[in-house]
């Protein structure tokens, strides 16, 4: 299938809406970048921001192990890398860390998370055939970076009001289409 | 107003500026010999700042989110400090007042060094630059040399009040002050421009030069620039004064 | 920035200034001298109780740290490094180089690879410095001491506890300036616990 060519070019970027959330699970931020997406309540987004982060950690704490074929001397492990080497099985791979849910799809949206070595959550709706995801994820991570962490007036893990942020975020998704 | 505030500056530098450029060195009221007769222990290679040439960092370039965090923990440090968007403004100021003194002097002794012809417009180019003595010479300085030595540009406007009852109101802005770039105020203190902190340093510059002036920041946002900022500079009286003095008596 | 498009009618200036903010420098003596004045005011706040000044300084710099370590994960892209010897090179060579433009050299391993030194051969934080002389300063005041915060701030974001201070430095007549830095502990990846 050769989508990517074909596509019209609107919907080829179409980023709909942008979650960050906290290390605690809590929502900080929430933004549409689309007219006419459905709206949902406050509260609503604070149960799906602290059920998706739930999720995330369960579905990282089930990644499945493999039987070690020799038991040798567990290598000096930091986090995320290796979780304690019990018994003699150990994760496929042991140099790529372990992470949770990466991607939630639906016929007409796809939900893409990307977490941050320091334990942030973002989380984009794009539509399904949206290419390099990754691309703008990192975008969005190094704005977050310049105007949110760098703003003395914002207080870690709290919810981001940071109006340059909001600017720039949305001067640069704009610029994409 | 200029001189109480200059020495109670030098008075801290007495006490306990680690930071001081050479110049601090004719300022300070108990003056410190050079290293070597003080008290104070250098490495022995001699990497003190009497032996390494004070041009060395002039071009050099840092990242700029360094300085950002800096400033931040300045804005935070003396945000915990005061009461008030007024208070903040004012410890900002206070903050960037010294460094006007001191880049005053790094600004001579750079003009002097190089070329000349940056520093003035009025003064002849073939000797070295005098302190401005006329207040647009003054200001031409911040605008131009100050603004580049800081910011690597110049500001984008300098204007003069039109008001007959504020003659002594100058304007200069800086359609992006770099000092504001990350920070995002928040709403109930919509009225605060961290930039408060250049406007001490300006204020640093003008009292270093003999010009008592009062200077605040303040947010004058238009669509294409948000962060606009104009640096409102005020001349005291006595500056006033000698200022029609100087003009009768034709000096530039 | 390039998509904020406007028509430029006044100064032609503008168009280079819309450039010239994309790239992340600025003038190292304004660095210099801003954070020269930060360690002024605390020194003055303080009465000259260094011991306390030094605390300060630290305790900035772990807020830095805080905040530093997304801007070093979002511009580098670096990954997770695999062992505490990694991670030193990583915040030699390109920590300080991002952010301090120097690369402090990475020696003094102890055995069990959990303590290393940084020596530093430039530090343009302390340019321009003269340590007060006041008979304590130079015994007492470590003047770049908000460094040592900085990196136990960014590395306890990245789950590793650590300790680091100063041992020697050129502004108190020593030879090099050395930061030594323990590894604590791998604070271990559990769950924050859940909002109520």
């Amino acid at each position: 299938m050769c989508v990517s060519t074909k596509l019209h070019p609107r919907s080829a970027l179409a980023v709909f809406s942008l979650i960050i959330i906290n290390k605690a699970g809590g929502l900080i931020y929430q933004r549409e970048f689309q007219a006419g997406l459905r709206k949902l309540s406050t509260n609503d987004y604070l149960v799906l921001a602290g059920t998706f982060h739930g999720v995330h950690a369960i579905t990282r704490s089930i990644t499945p192990k493999l039987p070690l074929q020799n038991t040798a001397s567990p290598v000096a492990s930091s986090p995320g890398t290796s979780a304690p080497t019990t018994s003699g099985f150990s994760y496929p791979n042991p140099g790529v860390p372990v992470s949770g849910l990466e991607y939630l799809e639906t016929d007409k949206f796809r939900l893409t998370c990307f977490q941050t070595l320091t334990g942030t959550k973002f989380l984009l709706f794009t539509d399904p055939m949206t290419g390099s995801v990754e691309t703008i994820v990192n975008k969005i991570y190094e704005l977050y970076a310049d105007y949110v962490m760098k703003n003395p007036f914002y207080q870690l893990e709290m919810p981001v009001r940071c109006e340059a942020f909001d600017r720039h975020l949305g001067a640069w998704l704009r610029g994409r289409t | 107003m200029a001189a109480p505030r200059h020495s109670a500056m030098l008075s801290i530098s007495n006490a306990s500026t680690p930071q001081s450029t050479s110049s601090d060195k004719t300022q300070v009221q108990q003056p410190q010999s050079p290293a070597g007769t003080s008290g104070l222990r250098v490495p022995s290679n001699r990497k003190t700042i009497y032996d390494r040439h004070l041009n060395r960092s002039r071009n050099a370039e840092l990242s700029r989110a360094s300085f950002a965090y800096l400033f931040g923990e300045m804005v935070s440090y003396a945000q915990r400090r005061v009461t008030g968007i007024q208070d903040l403004e004012k410890r900002l100021n206070e903050q960037g007042y010294p460094l006007g003194l001191r880049l005053l002097d790094l600004l001579f002794y750079r003009a002097t060094s190089t070329s000349s012809s940056a520093l003035s417009s009025s003064s002849t180019s073939s000797s070295p630059p005098n302190r401005p003595l006329r207040i647009l010479t003054l200001l031409h300085l911040i605008h131009g040399p100050l603004w580049r030595l800081l910011f690597q540009r110049s500001a984008d406007a300098l204007e003069h009040s039109v008001s007959p009852d504020t003659p002594n109101e100058y304007m200069i802005t800086d359609n992006e002050p770099l000092v504001n770039t990350y920070i995002s105020v928040p709403r109930e203190m919509s009225m605060l421009n961290c930039a408060a902190f250049v406007a001490g340093i300006i204020e640093g510059v003008c009292d270093g030069c003999g010009f008592e002036a009062k200077v605040s920041a303040h947010n004058q946002p238009t669509e294409m620039w948000p962060s606009r900022t104009v640096f409102l500079v005020r001349f005291g009286d006595s500056v006033m004064e000698r200022e029609k003095v100087l003009e009768r008596a034709g000096v530039k | 920035m390039n998509s904020r498009r406007v028509i430029l009618t006044v100064r032609s200036n503008l168009v280079s200034r819309n450039d010239r903010t994309r790239i992340d420098k600025v003038n190292a003596e304004l660095v210099t001298l801003t954070y020269g004045t930060i360690v002024a005011q605390l020194c003055q706040d303080y009465d000259s109780d260094y011991q306390e000044v030094n605390k300060q300084l630290d305790k900035m710099g772990y807020n830095i740290g805080m905040r530093l370590i997304e801007d070093f994960l979002a511009k580098s892209g670096v990954g997770r490094c695999a062992n505490f010897r990694e991670t030193a090179d990583m915040v030699a060579k390109v920590g300080f180089k991002i952010f301090l433009n120097v690369a402090p050299t990475v020696t003094n391993w102890t055995s069990d690879n959990n303590q290393f030194s940084l020596i530093f051969e430039d530090n343009p934080l302390a340019d321009f410095v003269e340590l007060p002389d006041d008979g304590r300063a130079q015994d007492e005041l470590w003047f770049s001491n908000i460094l040592c915060g900085v990196l136990r701030g960014a590395l306890e974001m990245v789950q590793m506890q650590i300790e680091a201070h100063f041992v020697s430095d050129v502004l108190r007549g020593d030879d090099t300036t050395e930061m030594r830095v323990s590894l604590v502990r791998y604070i271990e990846d559990e769950m924050p616990p859940e909002e109520e």
